[in-house]
């Protein structure tokens, strides 16, 4: 069923959605970019249709939503300790097809993945519906189309924006009581069918290839430029990676809480362990890590998908504008040269 | 050649006599250093009309023509007409037609009315610049028409943020953009790259705390320069959403006592900076009893005292409630002559009203 809905109907659907979920959607923070007289754009609460900003992709992914950047997991007093609740009313997210294929490499890492699901993330994914953004082509940093991220049916509502209002597909027969008698149109979302940007992903299933890339003169170039601050993968729609720390609240060691807060393994001492051994000390080992991992590993162990929806953000987020699609392409440019170097031998 | 020439009346023109007899070098007032592009072409035309082909950046961003000969000073000021309007009157909003706000009515065909309050001068800011909190010549302009025309002196120069690359420190009055961070604990991943970015770039003001991995910071040395912003992967750092401004007090060059500024208000806004500036024609005027002297403005407040400036400047002022201001202020001068202020009785300067 399809709706259109001026920007007064949209708002007081909104107000009826608000009762029974908390909807999330991209929100701009006036003035709160990197730079002065800068915004920005992150998932947050939105109250009034206007706070919904649909023109262009947000700096920070929907992950936000479901994997906070920090939560707490359980609080302790002496040898007692408690599960942190969690939210407990149902959450709409608006999102791009982008970040709700996002959600489908995520819940790879957390439910399941090692025999193990991964109690926060399901409990929040448990309350999450989505409502899909039509996408009206991102930016030159998207990629979208190249990692077949690009389209989605895995949504409740589908919806497309525009400074009048916004047109809804309901596809989820439980938010069909909210349109009650909004005016009804036919509305259909398309889909991104191509980018500005494309990204050819190397092969690297030749174990031989593989080595000779780790060891490739390529990665030399991120240790000059890459600051190792991990605005990549914070910006990042898929990545997981997260810490613990404990918490104690004052001087009585005994009280305190856990915490999950996002980590990156792009910062120096992610991957230190006991006896100070790292594996990857250098900026040059740690983009080779995450590239390798997004475009190799990830589908080398799960299968269906590399673990990059082509968001681009992380592109858009990097201070020494660094791109990962062009990185990307130095990787084929590196593999195609050690293809032919083992093909002479 | 006319060899009877009033070099002070061509000065307040601003036209500067040149060691060759005769010639004049004219400079283009651009306030906060930044102007539309099509000028050059105006700078060129009258660099290859009437002065010598040369052309120099002014050491306060003014557009310096050298080599204009005293008999074609009429015609060069009729050709600024247009650049004086639409760069003064239309961009900056200046009232052509005073003098230090009072009417006096301005021949177009003259050229500038005063020398008095300088060019304005500004870094490129956050225009351009990755480290700017402010724009540089959007405030210039605002201040612009509050300064000139005008027969009092004044040196302004605007520098985007604390780094102060346009030297805020060594004027009459000057300005930093700056601004109050706010930290967003729970954006904050405790990677420390802030405290990193403070340490190497600012005051060492923040440092993890290892025990929560998040950050502490001592907010009195904190100089607000938005390093911590721009380093934070997350953005848990961000600026406040106005600008904020550091008044710089009483620098200067000079041959007899240089001297670097100093703090006059801290996280000041655009309101009480252009409110203090409001006043300063009337803090000149007073001290020197209402008759212009080529006498800059740091100058006069070592005549009337740092507390006399302060109580006419900050008069009819609303203060904004973070903005800080210096009680007392005791610059530290650079005495090319030893106990230079140690002379005479009779030739001590005096300030305010003479009977």
């Amino acid at each position: 069923m399809g709706y259109t809905l001026n920007r007064q109907q949209a708002d007081a659907l909104l107000a009826a959605l608000r009762k029974d979920y908390t909807v999330y959607a991209p929100k701009r923070f006036r003035n709160q970019g990197r730079y002065s007289d800068t915004d920005i754009i992150r998932y947050a609460e939105v109250e009034r249709f206007e706070d919904i900003v649909w023109q262009t992709k947000s700096d920070y992914p929907a992950k936000e939503v479901l994997t906070p950047i920090q939560q707490a997991i359980f609080y302790f007093t002496e040898d007692e300790y408690r599960e942190s609740k969690g939210p407990r009313k149902p959450i709409l997210i608006l999102a791009r097809p982008c970040d709700i294929n996002a959600q489908h490499v995520q819940a790879r890492i957390y439910a399941g993945n090692g025999g193990y699901t991964d109690l926060y993330y399901e409990r929040m994914r448990e309350l999450v519906k989505f409502a899909m953004m039509e996408c009206g082509g991102g930016d030159d940093t998207c990629f979208c189309v190249s990692m077949g991220t690009n389209k989605t049916d895995d949504y409740s509502l589908a919806m497309k924006f525009s400074d009048d209002g916004v047109q809804v597909q309901v596809t989820d027969g439980a938010f069909a009581p909210y349109f009650g008698d909004l005016p009804q149109a036919d509305y259909t979302p398309a889909f991104v069918e191509e980018n500005e940007l494309k990204v050819t992903v190397p092969d690297l299933d030749d174990k031989e290839v593989r080595k000779a890339l780790k060891s490739h003169p390529m990665w030399q170039e991120f240790n000059a430029r890459c600051i190792s601050c991990g605005a990549c993968t914070v910006a990042c729609s898929t990545c997981t990676c997260f810490t613990t720390r404990d918490v104690i609240y004052g001087d009585n060691p005994e009280v305190g809480e856990r915490r999950r807060v996002t980590s990156s393994c792009q910062i120096a001492g992610f991957d230190q362990m006991a006896g100070q051994r790292e594996f990857r000390s250098t900026a040059a080992d740690r983009m080779r890590y995450k590239v390798l991992h997004k475009f190799h590993d990830y589908k080398a162990r799960f299968g269906d998908s590399h673990m990059c929806v082509g968001c681009g953000r992380c592109t858009h987020r990097c201070p020494e504008l660094i791109s990962i699609s062009a990185t990307v392409n130095k990787v084929s440019a590196a593999v195609d040269e050690i293809k032919a170097g083992l093909a002479k031998q | 050649m006319n060899h009877d020439i009033n070099v002070k009346k061509l000065r307040l023109n601003c036209f500067r006599q040149s060691k060759v007899p005769g010639e004049f070098m004219l400079q283009m007032r651009v306030p906060g250093g930044t102007v539309d592009a099509k000028y050059l072409s105006v700078i060129q035309h009258i660099a290859e009309t009437w002065g010598d082909g040369a052309f120099h950046f002014g050491t306060r961003q003014t557009f310096d023509i050298t080599g204009i000969k005293y008999e074609n000073i009429p015609a060069v000021n009729e050709y600024l007409e247009q650049y004086i309007r639409e760069v003064d009157a239309e961009l900056c909003g200046v009232d052509m037609d005073t003098v230090a706000h009072e009417p006096h009515p301005w021949d177009p065909k003259s050229g500038y009315p005063t020398i008095g309050a300088r060019n304005i001068s500004g870094c490129i800011g956050n225009y351009h610049c990755i480290c700017g909190n402010i724009n540089t010549f959007e405030l210039a302009r605002k201040i612009e028409g509050i300064i000139f025309p005008s027969h009092y002196h004044i040196k302004i120069n605007i520098s985007g943020c604390p780094n102060d690359c346009n030297k805020a420190h060594l004027c009459d009055f000057g300005i930093i953009g700056v601004s109050k961070m706010t930290y967003h604990a729970q954006r904050c991943i405790g990677c420390a790259a802030c405290v990193r970015a403070c340490e190497h770039g600012a005051t060492r003001v923040l440092s993890l705390n290892e025990g929560i991995a998040k950050i502490d910071k001592d907010p009195c040395c904190c100089v607000g320069c938005g390093e911590c912003v721009r380093a934070c992967p997350t953005s848990a750092w961000t600026r406040s959403e106005e600008p904020l401004y550091r008044v710089i007090l009483g620098g200067r060059t000079g041959r007899q006592t240089p001297r670097t500024g100093k703090m006059f208000l801290n996280w000041a806004s655009e309101d009480v900076v252009l409110g203090v500036l409001k006043n300063w024609q009337k803090f000149s005027a007073w001290v020197m009893d209402y008759k212009p002297e080529y006498l800059h403005g740091g100058h006069l407040i070592d005549r009337a005292g740092y507390k006399k400036f302060k109580e006419i400047v900050l008069e009819g002022v609303e203060l904004n409630p973070e903005c800080l201001v210096a009680e007392d202020i005791f610059w530290h001068e650079t005495e090319y002559r030893s106990n230079f202020n140690v002379k005479p009785i009779e030739l001590h300067h005096t300030a305010g009203p003479r009977a």
